[in-house]
């Protein structure tokens, strides 16, 4: 494992990953702090570029970049403007906002990028320490164990990616369903193709990202129309807050272990960890009177827990290669396509790889940490720019990685027909994560049901992990239902 | 009553028949190609279907607050003409992009996106050309991609 930990490390410090890298540093952050624009529209943007490359270090610098400091640069709106750039910064706004009001913004800045950085190193450390466990256990799971897990991991994004827990696992079918279309392999039936030969290959997933996520993102930024105007001042007290940071060690650390275990179930996302970092600090801490009226210990504990969610993301995703979230399934997109297997290979034979991703989620937090830090003031002023700057941009860079995934006229098509379906859905509520998850594990889970039914008959539904995971998936679709009845029943009384 | 309180069930509803015709479809092919979805299917209708009453039941209800998820807040129903609006411009680029074909839409669309909306036509420009370039760079000159032919250089040759 030690070879395999500096074979990483090697391979990320190259001049082409580390140029990547700081790439990918340098978009993440930019994103970030863009309200609207997220590190999934992001992700599925950079999708049709990087699959076209040929070295995997490359893609991982690039991508694990921008995904592990999405959450870094997004504070600057969360506390100079009252708007989160990215979901998981919304708790910050509790006290971070009250604090830029009142002349402190430096100081609630330098502590949130304090806190990220701790939050985004802890991450990797737990990945690292959680990998002897996880290897012994994947890999005794086989064909059987691997079909509950997906089944699992779909039920479990369903169900946890709002109180629509219907609606998100109708989601996930639909996206099971569309990755079901083209020629299936084992009968060599043409499904939902309409004779069409454009859709024997399937539909491409960055399609169905773009269009659920990029377009929809776009819609509603143009909707809105906001050209902020107001200008905040930073502000004195930069080294204070990191101070802060220093002196609330304990909380930080904490935070960041909630942000782990947000990530590493699938589908609760990093919009949740903030606001459970948030109520652990209020929950856990003395002198609470001033939490939502400017507490640092308020910006510090979201801004720790959604760096660390990133890293506790990539343990199912590299373990079982389930995505932990909606970034990490495009990721594993990316991956697959460069010749990196998410599943039990990232443990054994394909193991630097795990551990160049464990080394890029660490520096990808130092460079964007520092970056933030050096340039707060001209980012700061970049947090006014007026829409009809963004999003007319956006959506080229959108038709143009939709065409760019076969160079076909009916790829802006399907672009169109997803992009309709993703802005229905977010109209009505219903959660787009599942249906994208649904797409990522639907070849995989009809390809581990099929081999564990060649392979094993109907057997394989006694084996004991089989029984002991489908009681999990049963537990994880009951559970809100149950829980639903629970709170209407104390409700009535 | 408000409109999208009648979307809703209608896009359920939408959701339900597209599940529908799949089962049927699946259904007169092998088990081996249709098991997943006939599976998936016989569930998912089953909750399309529950979902469509709840959503007829919240019809008389007046509570007008859409469902709320974790990822991201619903889109409001009173920028309806916004949304419209841009879904005007997204319609627009993409008939553009047939008509005159991608490198000539892509700059066209920034510059009167940004112009029609109040930025300066030193900026407008800007940006055009920037997307310009960055299009014609990376795509043409790199990739050496094969645009489709515009409609327009077909009916007018």
């Amino acid at each position: 494992m030690f070879e395999a930990a500096i074979e990483g490390l090697q391979s990320v410090l190259t001049f082409q990953s580390l140029a990547m890298m700081l790439l990918g540093v340098v978009i993440g952050s930019l994103v970030g702090f863009l309200p609207g624009i997220g590190g999934p529209t992001t992700l599925a943007i950079m999708l049709p570029f990087v699959m076209v490359m040929k070295d995997p270090v490359p893609v991982i610098a690039l991508l694990v970049g921008i995904d592990a400091v999405g959450n870094t640069a997004s504070a600057f709106t969360s506390i100079l403007i009252s708007v989160p750039g990215s979901a998981g910064s919304q708790a910050t706004i509790l006290d971070g906002y009250p604090m830029a009001k009142r002349g402190e913004a430096a100081r609630a800045l330098s502590a949130s990028f304090m806190a990220s950085l701790v939050g985004g190193l802890v991450g990797p450390l737990i990945l690292l320490a959680s990998l002897p466990i996880l290897r012994p256990l994947v890999l005794a799971f086989g064909s059987p164990e691997f079909f509950v897990l997906t089944l699992w991991g779909l039920a479990m994004v369903g169900v946890l990616s709002g109180n629509a827990p219907v609606k998100g696992i109708l989601a996930g079918i639909i996206g099971v369903f569309i990755a079901t279309v083209g020629l299936d392999v084992k009968s060599g039936v043409e499904r939902f193709s309409f004779g069409e030969p454009y859709l024997w290959d399937g539909i491409s997933l960055i399609i169905v990202a773009l269009g659920i996520f990029g377009v929809p993102e776009c819609i509603d930024l143009a909707s809105q129309k906001s050209s902020i105007a107001e200008k905040q001042e930073l502000g004195s007290g930069f080294k204070q807050g990191i101070m802060d940071v220093f002196q609330n060690m304990w909380l930080t650390v904490r935070s960041s272990a909630i942000g782990i275990w947000v990530g590493f179930l699938p589908g609760l996302g990093s919009s949740v960890a903030d606001w459970f970092a948030y109520a652990h600090a209020v929950q856990s801490e003395k002198n609470t009177e001033n939490f939502g009226k400017g507490d640092v210990r308020g910006v510090i504990a979201p801004e720790a827990s959604n760096n660390s969610k990133e890293a506790g993301s990539y343990i199912p995703t590299l373990a079982f290669g389930i995505p932990g979230g909606t970034s990490t399934a495009l990721i594993l997109v990316a991956f697959t396509a460069v010749g990196i297997n998410p599943g039990p290979d990232m443990l054994t034979t394909q193991l630097p790889f795990t551990f160049a991703i464990i080394w890029t989620l660490a520096i990808a937090n130092i460079i964007a940490v520092a970056l933030c830090m050096a340039f707060a003031k001209p980012i700061a002023k970049c947090c006014f720019l007026p829409f009809y700057t963004i999003v007319p941009l956006i959506l080229v860079f959108v038709f143009i990685g939709a065409f760019a995934s076969h160079f076909n006229r009916y790829d802006l098509l399907l672009l169109m027909v997803f992009s309709a379906l993703g802005f229905m859905m977010r109209r009505h509520g219903w959660p787009r994560a599942p249906l994208l998850l649904g797409v990522v594990l639907g070849t995989k889970m009809e390809l581990y049901l099929w081999l564990s039914y060649t392979r094993f008959g109907t057997e394989w539904l006694w084996r004991p992990g089989v029984v002991i995971l489908f009681i999990l998936v049963l537990a994880s679709v009951l559970y809100p239902f149950w829980q639903g009845q629970g709170s209407r029943h104390r409700e009535t009384i | 009553m408000e409109w999208i309180k009648i979307e809703r069930p209608l896009f359920t509803l939408f959701v339900a028949l597209v599940l529908a015709g799949a089962i049927l479809t699946a259904s007169e092919w092998s088990i081996r190609a249709s098991i997943i979805i006939l599976v998936l299917g016989a569930i998912g209708l089953s909750m399309a279907v529950a979902q469509l009453i709840a959503d007829l039941k919240n019809l008389s209800s007046k509570n007008t607050a859409a469902a709320l998820t974790m990822e991201a807040p619903t889109l409001q129903a009173g920028r309806r003409w916004g949304n419209v609006e841009i879904w005007g411009w997204l319609l627009s680029f993409y008939a553009a992009i047939y008509l005159i074909g991608f490198l000539a839409a892509v700059p066209l669309f920034v510059l009167s996106y940004t112009k029609v909306y109040g930025g300066s036509w030193l900026i407008a420009a800007l940006l055009a050309l920037t997307s310009w370039g960055f299009v014609y760079s990376l795509f043409d000159i790199l990739l050496h991609v094969p645009w489709p032919t515009p409609l327009l250089s077909i009916l007018i040759p």
